[in-house]
């Protein structure tokens, strides 16, 4: 049979090409973390591979949210009243970083909202659907934690609403990425890309070729849309889809509203790039979320609130919204989505 | 000789049925098309193609043009038996070529059964070669798809063939038009 | 018998190629804009379990942290079928067909990766 024969060449082909390329990966904060660099030697790369990997277990243990960590302990102490706790600097550096942002997003953004992410039973390794506690959500929305009851001093930290509890879910991967990326700089490493739980940042290139992302469909297998990560760039993506039970035939996903203390529904992922700077990471990961709760007339201007060019916002099969400045720079592979996107007008807002 | 403006003769199947066989000058020539198209299926069949599987399928102006002539049943007729004499003349009677060539013959009938009552004001025998050319091809897919290579990677192939069954219709069909007309 | 071929085209003619040519123009959008994928990698934790072809049917066990998952190739696709996770985020997943596709069972720690020809992309954002 001739057509075999085609079949095959497209398959020698795939045999073919050695790329001076090494892959690791590994499961830290609870998700599958990538790491490739391309240029270097199989040692040298296997050797700075571990080492980022080793940093973010320690960081990981460091701020587990429900389990034994130096975050749980400093949560405890901020539940038990105003007394100061000594406080480690690098996690001072986190709530400091985090408390800008969090103001930045009028509060939108905020991690001291533990106590709610664990009323909806997502303090969980294997979460299952809880039973919603309407009353307990209104006592933890109305006690308003917020980072700005944080007080952080001369190596000493307490906060002045013991109702904050502390949750780096949607912050530490970003933070993770930004020091994986200085390690890698540091270690004389030219190009790399690096995955953690779908948040991505690029050093370099990809030989001759910037490095390409896809961006995965909230509801396909496949991937919606390519973007290229030019070196220092990163993206991160919200969607209802990584992490979430099923209640009534509802969706309630991980990301929740903090104004309403509910999850947030009708959208199915936010995707932000975002251009290189210090904490390039930790905005892939934080700006988002923002976008995310935001009210659809809203979204533009949540995204300019953080400062975020490029966006993506897919509310469903046939409701997707793009910025002009992401519409130029992504690629469709899915030809009924490139359809229905629609971009935004962000010249007319003040 | 018959011509286009008469409607679909009684076909050669209801001659055969007649008590005393008779030949007559038509039958005598049917047996020729016959013959014509078993010769071009097998001259394709033997010439490499610079794309494998992908063939222009001459055989098929014989078909389109005794459906034109004689009617879809005698099409019909000369359709198949080109497809198993050939098989068994090149020896290849049931092997896959042979399926791949039966399944392609019978989904292009199909085709040109329903495209026949396209009204003719319209549509000319240009349409119905390439309405039967993406039939045949996908009858042939089909097969392969089932049967040879079970592999979702042939939907690679469907474009480029596809677009094999255009030209070729096409050109076939032109051709056809120019033998009607010349009758 | 004439050589030229200028035999002229009908409505229905002209209907008919222009139809057959918006819907090739649409299987090429349609199938070539991924990358079939011809090959699998499983990984299981921080190991490589193992790169199948995905020309073949077959069902794999592969034992993760929670315990054994099945894993189904069928000839150029794959899919998680059983999976002993919580959320079967994995199993709702359904088939993988293109390169550059990724399913991962968090809670299991296992993944299938997708590698083809060239891949439309270097990593995934999900």
């Amino acid at each position: 049979m001739r057509l075999t024969l085609v079949i095959y060449i497209i398959f020698l082909a795939a045999c073919s090409s050695k790329e001076p390329m090494h892959n690791t990966q590994s499961y830290v904060f609870g998700t599958l973390v990538d790491i490739t660099i391309y240029g270097e030697s199989e040692d040298k790369s296997q050797l700075v591979a571990d080492e980022i990997i080793r940093d973010f277990q320690q960081l990981h243990h460091h701020l587990h949210a429900w389990r034994p960590s130096k975050l749980q302990t400093l949560n405890a102490a901020f539940a038990s009243g105003k007394t100061p706790v000594p406080i480690d600097a690098a996690i001072a550096n986190m709530i400091t970083e985090a408390t800008v942002l969090s103001i930045q997003s009028k509060g939108a953004f905020n991690p001291s909202i533990g106590e709610l992410i664990e009323a909806w039973g997502f303090h969980n390794d294997e979460f299952k659907p809880t039973n919603i506690d309407q009353e307990k959500i209104n006592h933890l929305v109305n006690a308003k934690p917020q980072m700005s009851d944080i007080v952080i001093k001369n190596g000493y930290a307490f906060s002045n609403n013991p109702a904050v509890r502390l949750d780096f879910g949607g912050y530490a991967k970003g933070y993770a990425l930004d020091s994986a990326l200085t390690y890698l700089q540091n270690q004389g490493i030219k190009n790399a890309l690096v995955n953690i739980g779908g948040n991505i940042i690029a050093l370099g290139k990809h030989g001759e070729k910037p490095w390409r992302v896809g961006i995965q469909h909230p509801r396909k297998p496949n991937a919606i849309a390519t973007i290229n990560l030019e070196s220092g760039w990163a993206v991160g993506t919200s969607g209802d889809y990584q992490r979430y039970f099923e209640l009534g035939g509802k969706r309630y996903c991980h990301i929740i509203d903090p104004a309403a203390g509910y999850p947030v529904q009708g959208v199915q992922a936010v995707t932000v790039l975002i251009a290189p700077s210090a904490n390039a990471g930790v905005l892939s990961d934080v700006a988002s979320k923002p976008i995310f709760i935001a009210k659809p007339q809203a979204r533009v201007d949540a995204a300019s609130m953080m400062g975020i060019e490029n966006f993506l916002v897919i509310e469903s099969e046939h409701h997707i919204y793009i910025s002009p400045a992401l519409s130029k720079r992504l690629t469709w592979l899915d030809k009924d989505a490139e359809k229905y996107a629609v971009e935004y007008d962000t010249q007319t807002q003040p | 000789m018959t011509h286009l403006t008469t409607k679909f003769k009684p076909s050669k199947s209801k001659t055969i049925k007649s008590k005393a066989i008779k030949t007559n000058s038509e039958d005598f020539h049917i047996a020729k098309l016959t013959a014509l198209a078993i010769g071009l299926h097998m001259i394709e069949a033997v010439i490499p193609s610079p794309l494998p599987g992908v063939k222009p399928g001459v055989a098929n102006i014989v078909t389109l043009f005794v459906l034109y002539q004689y009617g879809f049943a005698t099409a019909a007729w000369v359709s198949l038996l080109r497809v198993f004499a050939s098989s068994l003349l090149l020896g290849q009677f049931l092997s896959p070529t042979f399926l791949l060539s039966l399944s392609g013959a019978l989904l292009s009938l199909g085709a040109l059964y329903v495209a026949q009552y396209l009204p003719k004001k319209y549509f000319s025998a240009i349409s119905l070669s390439i309405l039967a050319a993406f039939a045949h091809i996908a009858g042939q897919l089909i097969i392969v798809r089932l049967w040879l290579i079970p592999h979702t990677g042939i939907v690679y192939l469907i474009p480029i063939f596809a677009l094999a069954a255009l030209v070729f219709g096409l050109i076939n069909g032109l051709i056809t038009a120019k033998l009607i007309k010349n009758h | 018998m004439t050589h030229k071929l200028n035999h002229r085209l009908l409505l229905g003619d002209w209907l008919v190629i222009i139809a057959s040519v918006v819907s090739i123009i649409f299987m090429f959008l349609q199938f070539w804009s991924f990358e079939q994928a011809s090959k699998l990698k499983i990984r299981q934790g921080n190991q490589i379990i193992g790169t199948y072809d995905l020309n073949q049917t077959r069902d794999l066990h592969v034992h993760g942290a929670l315990g054994d998952a099945l894993i189904s190739i069928s000839q150029g696709k794959v899919r998680f079928k059983q999976s002993p996770c919580n959320n079967q985020y994995c199993v709702h997943q359904g088939w993988l067909s293109h390169a550059g596709e990724v399913a991962i069972c968090l809670p299991n720690q296992i993944s299938l990766h997708l590698i083809g020809v060239k891949s439309n992309y270097d990593s995934l954002n999900y």
